[in-house]
């Protein structure tokens, strides 16, 4: 819910029940300050009553009024308590209006007489209503202008909150761009700001540090590979080593490589989840699938493997040397995990690339091998293949699904 | 050939030294940004082999004064800094190619040989060993004037082990010569063996010597004699 919304709706309930029940008490008080005059007015009347009885000692001529009654009877001695009530005026036998009496006595000594005196409230209630209704009418214009302002003042006033909030969605983090300088008069917006900039550059400093780490460290890992490749192509030219020495430099080479597979690997995950290869192009698959088709070729024969395909046309948005270590990583493993003699079969249509081969009988855990390091205790992988084809899958918004349709093993890139 | 090696790490700059000066190369060395900076001020060069990390400055700018001066030497930048925008600068800048740390001695000499082969041969890309004629722009074998039907890869080995004559060639940088670094197979190199075999084959049918030897059982060697 938008901050405004929920602002308004707060804002409108409460208003709401503040008027109904300020428009009770209000209603309340008037009538009951009318309802009071009305009572002065009828003991007004009773007190004339009174005093006619007190001077002539019998009960006044009754007139017809408009909008007054008084009616006389006798009744027992002590029957009648004095009482205002509500009753019912009529002013002609069949129009009855809502009207204010008053239940009073006269005690002549002999005779004793049960007085009531009713006035019509029909004016009163006029007045009420005439007066109720205008407030009303108030309260529900201001509540108006007061939905409306709000809208206009907050919308305004949150205005920058609005455009530092998109300043931060454009940021990225591997951006050079800056927060630029908003103006607003606010002084929390200003601060909301200040602290945001400096967020901003501190989270791009922190990165640049660690995108400095990184490439440090692997410089400086990478230079004594470097150095000890090096002294083995330097040690393979010694004339007269014997085989045993040949087996030791082969294994030597074999770990050398490993090793600075591994390093590769972690720089490029890095470079991946942090999304720096940017350069994105049109590519077009089922070329770029054939070219590693080709690539592999030997490797598919060495092992007899048997390959078969059926590409279509496609082509998708991305980075070429990202896609080229997908497929690449994607084929390494259909190979490394095959036997002699297996088969992969690689399939590329409008919605999938799918690579499928043969290998081990069971199916693999599809919650673990998109994981870093983990791998088969015989793979001789860096365990770090297909957590970096997953990213990269990531990156372009592709999916990356493993399923075991019995003897394939399945890797489908959804585009 | 007259090659000036610009490297801080001495294990590395002597190792490449003497590859170059066993080929029969004259090899210079600087291990400083000064000290290139002297020599590229004093001496001309076939090719330049350039860190871009080094003490006392940046390897881009010893490229970059190089290029003012309108220098015609070869610049080959080898770093460790195997990030995109490095490499696209270098490039970019006028250096004619770019390897990256870890590499392989013979990777090193196959790319130096073509940088020079490229500055000298203007026009006429004829690579000629004894009775061996590669024409690099049509990409074409002739043995004793014979053709010989070659595939992409062979042609590239064998160019590959011509620039290399006399050295012994592990199977590792053949892999990663003919297959990219991306292929990650390192546990399995029968697929070179059966492609050597190939080649050999080949080059001994259409009548030239058998050049290519096995080494050791790490490696193979392509000898000149």
């Amino acid at each position: 819910m938008k901050l405004l919304d929920k602002y308004n709706r707060v804002n409108l309930i409460a208003a709401i029940i503040i008027m109904l029940i300020t428009g009770g008490i209000y209603y309340l008080a008037i009538s009951s300050i009318l309802i009071n005059e009305k009572d002065k007015s009828l003991e007004v009347e009773e007190q004339e009553i009174f005093d006619y009885v007190k001077l002539n000692h019998n009960l006044p001529q009754v007139f017809e009024s408009p909008d007054q009654q008084i009616s006389f009877k006798q009744v027992p001695k002590n029957s009648v308590t004095r009482k205002f009530i509500n009753t019912t005026y009529y002013k002609n036998a069949n129009e009855p209006e809502s009207g204010r009496g008053l239940i009073s006595f006269v005690d002549m000594g002999h005779t004793y007489y049960k007085i009531l005196i009713v006035e019509s409230k029909v004016e009163t209630e006029d007045l009420i209503q005439i007066i109720f209704g205008i407030t009303i009418g108030v309260i529900l214009l201001l509540l108006l202008a007061l939905v409306i302002t709000n809208r206009l003042i907050l919308n305004r006033l949150w205005q920058p909150f609005y455009n530092i909030l998109d300043e931060l969605k454009l940021f990225h983090i591997s951006d050079t761009r800056n927060i630029p300088q908003l103006d607003n008069s606010i002084d929390e917006f200003n601060e909301l700001h200040q602290e945001v900039s400096a967020m901003a550059t501190r989270v791009k400093h922190e990165y640049q540090n660690l995108k400095n780490f990184t490439e440090n460290a692997s410089h400086e890992l990478l230079t004594p590979i470097a150095i000890i490749t090096s002294k083995l192509d330097t040690l393979i030219q010694s004339e007269n080593l014997s085989e045993g020495q040949g087996k030791l430099l082969t294994d030597l080479y074999g770990a050398v490589n490993r090793l600075n597979r591994l390093n590769q690997s972690m720089l490029l995950l890095v470079k991946v989840e942090n999304r720096l290869l940017k350069d994105e192009n049109l590519i077009d698959l089922k070329a770029l699938t054939e070219e590693m088709i080709f690539q592999f070729e030997e490797i598919f024969l060495s092992k007899n493997l048997h390959v078969s395909y059926n590409l279509d046309e496609k082509q998708v948005y991305a980075n070429r040397h990202l896609m080229e270590i997908l497929l690449s990583n994607l084929m390494s493993n259909a190979i490394r995990h095959n036997y002699n003699g297996g088969e992969i079969k690689i399939n590329l249509n409008a919605e999938s690339l799918i690579i499928e081969n043969t290998g081990d009988e069971l199916p693999l855990r599809d919650d673990q091998i998109f994981t870093r390091f983990h791998k088969s205790s015989y793979s001789e992988g860096s365990g770090l293949g297909l957590t970096i084809s997953k990213q990269i899958c990531e990156n372009f918004n592709f999916s990356l699904l493993y399923s075991f349709q019995k003897p394939y093993h399945k890797f489908s890139i959804g585009y | 050939m007259k090659i000036l090696i610009i490297e801080d790490e001495k294990g590395l700059r002597e190792s490449i030294e003497a590859y170059f000066q066993e080929a029969g190369d004259i090899c210079e060395t600087a291990d400083s940004y000064q000290a290139a900076m002297v020599k590229i001020n004093l001496y001309s060069y076939d090719c330049i082999l350039l860190d871009i990390t080094l003490p006392g400055g940046s390897g881009i700018d010893i490229l970059k004064t190089l290029k003012a001066s309108n220098n015609k030497d070869g610049v080959l930048i080898i770093s460790a800094k195997n990030s995109l925008d490095d490499r696209l600068q270098g490039l970019d800048l006028g250096a004619d190619d770019y390897l990256v740390k870890p590499f392989h001695l013979s990777e090193l000499k196959a790319r130096v040989s073509a940088i020079t082969r490229r500055k000298m041969y203007n026009g006429n890309n004829i690579l000629q060993f004894n009775e061996i004629s590669i024409d690099l722009s049509a990409k074409t074998v002739t043995v004793l004037d014979t053709p010989l039907k070659l595939t992409r890869k062979e042609l590239a080995l064998l160019i590959y082990f011509i620039a290399n004559k006399g050295k012994v060639v592990s199977k590792n940088a053949i892999a990663e010569h003919l297959w990219g670094d991306g292929i990650d197979l390192a546990d399995n190199f029968d697929f070179i063996y059966s492609h050597i075999k190939n080649i050999r084959k080949k080059l001994v049918e259409a009548g030239a010597n058998d050049y290519i030897q096995a080494a050791y059982g790490m490696g193979y060697k392509f000898n000149d004699k």
